[in-house]
């Protein structure tokens, strides 16, 4: 008989003993990418918002005789043209990105929801209408229509919020649309009208809840773009104002005096750039890989 | 009688997660002979598709594979991937479940056929097109000629269930394997499916495996049943003698809970099919079996070579269909039903569908068409009672329960405990329309994924307005416990469980606010037959409880006989035959009536079913549905 397969797979301790590293490396097998966007997290926010209490140095305090020196024990990540100390620059500059950013994001989130949801759950010509409405919105280059109202608002923290805010969200609400018009017609949305359910129930209880591997994942890809977005503003000089900077700011300011070749004034504002869009997209890819099998 | 097909103890494991290899199918000894047809049969969970994949070498990766598969004089397990590519549509045609997904979209079925022609033999295009037409015409496709240059979705399912036929049949295999290839269709359809399989096999001398859930579907027309479960052979034979005298209990058990005429009770197997990972070292249906002994729960028992079929039962020759029967068969409740007062009155019952636009200008500026999809249904139901709404897909049954839940617009009366949806106020109307419930055909689409089973139950009772956590679950688990199902299950989700608890979870929801009527879409047309079993004898249970009507929406006319006290047969839309279910089951006047009657082979009483070997194809008959169907169709095909 070849009986000889399902002994050697019943053979004791087949499925069930492992060795702890055996263990550990199945544990992490599936999840690397989410392990890796949570440490790049951890490092990208605990490096701009911890940072400052940990390196005590004046982002603003002018150092004349050092103006544009190379990394030295001093100045560890060296200092501008007119002498400022570049780590301190570095640290202020990702606070003031991410305390823009992230609440930029999380606006976006909302509003892409509340759009997308209206858009899916309203009457049919509604629906129409705020398709047609967001095809406009979405045939305008964001980056213009950012130039044009920084160019018009005072610009601090709270209106480049409300700034990037209200210029990504399109994308969001038309995928929130599509996937509520999937889930509403879904018996178990269908069970619950025939319970009285209303529409507002509905959308809070089963959409959004079924939805919710999508949003979260999604979230954290806005908070990647909201950084870029934020970066590419303060690079055109439209973003957080000196004397306060931001990782775009710095990056432009690296970039300008290319000529004298300041690789220190660019190389780590870029990387922090990459790091932290970096870290939001390994997090989504993860969130994706660990939510995606359960739908 | 010469083998096309002999598996000498196959074995197969498969990679679950990042495991070792599990066995999901161990020493299955079967064979398919020219010219005949083996069923292998099973129900979801007993490796059945595993065993087709395995013989045509198509296991996901990190499969394990052991014992041999010979084709004829060659042993598949050893030849090459390039040797066994040539083999597969070659030496062996495929035909699965879902035609839809099988066949490409994008291409016309005339090319896709010729393609596999031109890719084994090598011929020229015009030669490949001219044998696609001939497989056309063959399995029986109506002006083949017209067709060929079609698109798969121009076709109706049988249809597309034909043109996957001709297929598989393009390089005249010596095998043809058809994995569930009439499950989803309607019996009629079915049928003809079956017949032609059972034609083209005998014409070609061509060997069938085909793989099924349902042994009633096969009873007509397969030479040899092989039962499999938990992925062992539990017995095999000619299907003569496994119909006339199944010695397995599990066989039993399965036979026996396929619904009949005159049946009061089906039988049903307790508990469940045990995981691939806790499958018992014994016998494996020990421990759900009722004859079972010590030695059952130790080793597997030797087949049993005797005489009639081979089984694999310590105790098979003594037991007989019967002790299965009585021993796994509960005696019927008390049928104390309290039939007076008029639940529901439906009158003059309209509803139209407006047909999507075909062009986005149309969409603006033409005429809406219309399409009727429900004319003129008058019809009353009592409390208690069970109305059994019968016909083909396409009739209109569904959309009939969907105006009576008050789902979609109608025409028309639909009157509730006296009270006509129509001159309700809309808080009124909402909560009349909590009183008429709905289970739906699938259970896992009808259950919110990301809930507790205790929200879902007690999701009436909050939309209700019973504040409380604590106090819902409560209430929930009263729920659970009607139904047949633990408390302990409150906190799970249901991607857990199995097709019959999830569809359980679904009636104990409906259950929650105490309806008058429950409208039962399908309820267990996805469900292996036990599951069936159980989950009727159940509802049937719930009716006799208190005065509950429902409206059982079915293609299975011996799921209606089973439960029905009404029978409502609908085609294309119209209500042609209406009346108590003894009488129009027995003594159908109407055609399309007898002709469904005709489709369901374990319908009639098994005594009165003469010769077996119904080979003569059933003439595609054309209702009211086909010609609708093909009217749509020529539209898209200017």
């Amino acid at each position: 008989m070849s009986n000889s397969l399902s002994q050697s797979l019943a053979a004791p301790g087949g499925m069930l003993r492992r060795s702890a590293i055996e263990r550990a490396s199945i544990w992490i097998g599936d999840r690397g990418t989410l392990i890796a966007g949570i440490a790049l997290s951890v490092f990208v926010l605990g490096f701009s918002l911890v940072g400052g209490l940990l390196y005590h140095a004046s982002p603003y305090a002018v150092h004349g005789h050092h103006a544009l020196q190379p990394p030295s024990a001093a100045f560890p990540f060296g200092t501008d043209q007119i002498g400022r100390n570049e780590l301190a620059r570095l640290i202020s500059g990702g606070y003031a990105t991410l305390i823009v950013s992230i609440p930029a994001a999380i606006l976006t989130f909302m509003l892409g929801i509340v759009y997308g949801l209206a858009a899916a759950l309203g009457p049919s010509w509604f629906d129409k209408v705020l398709m047609r409405l967001l095809d406009a919105i979405l045939a305008l280059p964001t980056l213009v229509v950012l130039i044009f109202f920084a160019a018009l608002v005072p610009l601090n923290d709270f209106s480049l919020v409300v700034l990037l805010g209200v210029t990504s969200w399109p994308g969001l609400a038309r995928l929130v649309r599509n996937e509520a018009i999937a889930q509403r017609g879904r018996d178990f949305v269908l069970a619950t009208r025939q319970f009285g359910g209303g529409t507002w129930y509905v959308a809070r209880v089963h959409i959004l809840r079924v939805m919710a591997p999508i949003l979260v994942v999604n979230a954290t890809f806005l908070i990647g773009d909201s950084v870029l977005a934020l970066s590419a503003l303060s690079f055109l000089g439209l973003g957080v104002q000196p004397p306060h900077t931001s990782w775009g700011g710095l990056l432009q300011t690296g970039l300008n005096l290319i000529a004298l070749n300041p690789w220190w004034m660019i190389l780590p504002s870029g990387a922090m750039i990459f790091l932290a869009i970096m870290a939001a997209n390994l997090l989504g890819q993860g969130l994706l890989a660990r939510f995606g099998a359960a739908r | 009688m010469s083998a096309v097909l002999t598996l000498d103890n196959l074995s197969v494991a498969l990679k679950r997660g990042r495991g070792k290899p599990v066995p999901i199918l161990d020493d299955v000894n079967l064979t398919v002979a020219a010219g005949e047809m083996t069923a292998l049969v099973g129900e979801s969970g007993s490796g059945k598709t595993v065993a087709s994949l395995g013989i045509i070498r198509l296991l996901p990766r990190g499969a394990k594979i052991a014992g041999r598969v010979q084709l004829g004089d060659t042993d598949l397990t050893r030849l090459n991937d390039a040797e066994m590519r040539r083999v597969r549509g070659r030496d062996i045609g495929m035909v699965f479940q879902n035609p839809l997904s099988a066949l490409n979209p994008t291409t016309r079925v005339g090319n896709q056929i010729a393609e596999v022609y031109r890719l084994h033999t090598g011929e020229s295009d015009r030669a490949a097109r001219a044998r696609a037409l001939d497989l056309l015409g063959e399995v029986g496709i109506p002006n083949p000629a017209d067709r060929l240059d079609d698109y798969p979705h121009q076709f109706s399912g049988g249809m597309r269930q034909r043109v996957m036929i001709a297929m598989a049949l393009a390089c005249s295999p010596k095998l043809l394997i058809a994995d569930e290839p009439t499950t989803g269709l309607d019996l009629l359809v079915a049928r003809q499916i079956l017949a032609l399989l059972t034609r083209l096999r005998r014409e070609h001398r061509m060997g069938v495996l085909f793989i099924t859930h349902d042994l009633s579907i096969v009873e007509e027309h397969a030479d040899q049943v092989h039962v499999l479960y938990a992925g062992r052979s539990v017995e095999w034979g000619r299907a003569r003698d496994f119909f006339d005298q199944p010695r397995h209990p599990y066989s039993q058990a399965l036979l026996g809970a396929i619904p009949r005429l005159g049946q009061t009770r089906l039988t049903s197997i307790q508990g469940n099919l045990p995981d691939p990972e806790t499958r018992p070292p014994g016998c494996r249906f020990a421990p759900r079996c009722a004859f079972r002994e010590a030695a059952c729960e130790t080793a597997y028992p030797a087949p049993d070579t005797t005489g009639g079929t081979v089984f694999a039962c310590r105790r098979g020759r003594e037991i007989t269909q019967a002790d299965t029967l009585d021993a796994v068969t509960e005696s019927p409740p008390p049928r104390a039903r309290t039939v007076d007062g008029t639940a529901l009155k439906v009158d003059r019952l309209a509803v139209d569908y407006e047909r999507t636009a075909t062009s986005f200008l149309r969409g603006i500026v033409g005429r809406k068409d219309r399409l009727r999809a429900l004319e003129d249904i008058s019809f009353t139901l009592k409390h208690g009672e069970c109305l059994g709404i019968v016909g083909q897909s396409g009739s209109g049954k569904s959309t009939l329960g969907r105006a009576v839940l008050q789902m979609i617009p109608y025409h028309g009366g639909v009157v509730f405990e006296g009270e006509s949806f129509g001159a309700m106020k809309h808080r009124r109307r909402r909560l009349a329309r909590r009183r008429i419930q709905v289970v739906f055909q699938d259970p896992r689409e009808s259950l919110n994924p990301r809930m507790r089973i205790g929200d879902i139950v007690a999701e009436p009772l909050k939309l209700s307005g019973i504040s409380g956590q604590r106090k819902r679950w409560t209430q929930a688990a009263a729920l659970l416990d009607r139904v047949g199902l633990s408390e302990r299950m409150l906190p799970m989700f249901p991607g857990s469980l199995s097709g019959g608890q999830a569809q359980r979870i679904a009636i104990a929801r409906a259950l929650a606010t105490n309806p008058g009527i429950i409208v039962l879409d399908e309820p267990t047309s996805s469900l292996d037959v036990s599951t069936q079993a159980l989950l009727l004898n159940l509802l049937k249970d719930l009716a006799c409880q208190d005065g509950l009507s429902y409206m059982l929406i079915s293609h299975d006319i011996a799921a209606v006989s089973y439960m029905a006290d009404k029978v409502a047969v609908l085609n294309g839309g119209r209500l042609v035959e209406f009346g108590p279910a003894g009488d129009v089951l027995a003594h159908p006047r109407n055609d399309y009536t007898k002709e469904l009657i005709a489709a369901s082979p374990h319908f009639r009483p098994r005594a009165a079913q003469g010769g077996r070997g119904g080979a003569d194809e059933m003439p595609v008959y054309a209702t009211r549905t086909a010609q609708h169907e093909t009217a749509q169709t020529k539209e898209y095909n200017p």
